[in-house]
């Protein structure tokens, strides 16, 4: 008996240790990253539909995270008040709330996405509820195009 | 020794070997059932405050320490944010310090891990993916030894002949149910 509670303590320590242990150090999420080159926030920015399909890496400060599942993350761009989103499929990769405030490169490929105005009233409900912000549906007048990063692979500095 | 007999310790050892993980899935399971309306990985607290009489200029480490003091956020400062010109973000291990810098208007959004949880969600949810993608695999495999063995642990009027059989018969038309109604 004093087997069994000694098995049952030693899994709700090692399952606690987790809560308390350092989140990040140079954490790799997916695949490993290939490209040598950075491609700059500001240059996708500038062109969006010439980078549309083309696999690039990119670096910056991690400003935001998807706190429900971890599905994407905003990195700061390299120039000021923008960013781009770097999305991941659901479950495939995890990005940690901690990671927020940390550089980080991500690499994938860019996609275009076209909305409807529907499709976009759907997609900002959908994220403000994600961010469980309230969501002001006269802020969509029509259709938008999104650019984002759809990543393989990505790592986060400590 | 007859195939019974063998059944039901097939059973037995089995539903004590799966206890810890069965219960871990189905706290996990019932956890993330409602992701719509909780977080079940992490707490999030946020702290609304003001800041009178915010200093102007430009929001640099000045700027930023004054708005730490004033608020007296502790941590060492891991990097800064404007999403645009009248926003700055701070951010702080384990929280995230939002400022209006028109009105002095502050956020703090503090995250902290939920014990026990968010580590069950790890497993749940396959994050761990490599050799516990196979440990899960072989775990959802006695979890069917389990239930093709409860069958035949009774029998009689209990078993399969009687109540065992209605109730098994049950089971297997309530997801039919559902599934003619949703799908």
């Amino acid at each position: 008996m004093k087997k069994l509670w000694f098995i049952g303590f030693s899994l709700a320590f090692t399952l606690l240790a987790g809560t308390v242990m350092p989140a990040l150090a140079d954490l790799q999420l997916g695949q490993p990253l290939t490209l040598t080159e950075i491609t700059k926030v500001s240059d996708i920015e500038k062109n969006p539909t010439a980078y549309v399909g083309k696999k690039i890496q990119i670096s910056g400060t991690v400003v935001e995270v998807c706190s429900s599942r971890g599905c994407w993350m905003n990195l700061a761009s390299d120039t000021p008040f923008e960013k781009f989103q770097v999305k991941v499929t659901d479950g495939v990769i995890i990005f940690p709330m901690s990671a927020r405030g940390h550089a980080a490169r991500a690499e994938g490929v860019v996609e275009e996405l076209k909305l409807s105005q529907k499709e976009a009233l759907d997609y900002y409900q959908h994220k403000a509820a994600e961010k469980r912000e309230s969501f002001d549906p006269q802020t969509v007048t029509g259709p938008e195009t999104i650019y984002r990063l759809r990543a393989m692979g990505a790592v986060i500095k400590d | 020794m007859n195939w019974r007999r063998l059944n039901t310790i097939i059973h037995r050892d089995l539903g004590y070997l799966c206890f810890g993980l069965t219960m871990i899935y189905a706290i996990s399971g019932i956890a993330v059932n409602h992701i719509h309306s909780w977080n079940p990985n992490y707490l999030i607290n946020q702290e609304r405050g003001t800041i009178d009489n915010l200093p102007g200029g430009p929001a640099d480490a000045a700027l930023t320490t004054e708005i730490l003091k004033r608020i007296e956020a502790t941590g060492e400062v891991k990097n800064t944010f404007q999403p645009d010109p009248n926003t700055l973000q701070i951010f702080l291990e384990g929280n995230t310090v939002t400022v209006n810098l028109n009105t002095g208007e502050t956020l703090q959004e503090k995250v902290t891990n939920r014990p026990l949880l968010r580590q069950m969600n790890y497993l749940h949810l396959n994050h761990p993916k490599k050799l516990w993608t196979w440990f899960a695999d072989l775990y959802a495999l006695c979890l069917g030894v389990l239930a093709c063995s409860g069958l035949f642990i009774l029998k009689g009027k209990n078993g399969m002949k009687g109540r065992g059989g209605w109730l098994t018969g049950a089971g297997l038309l309530i997801p039919l149910f559902f599934l003619w109604l949703y799908f």
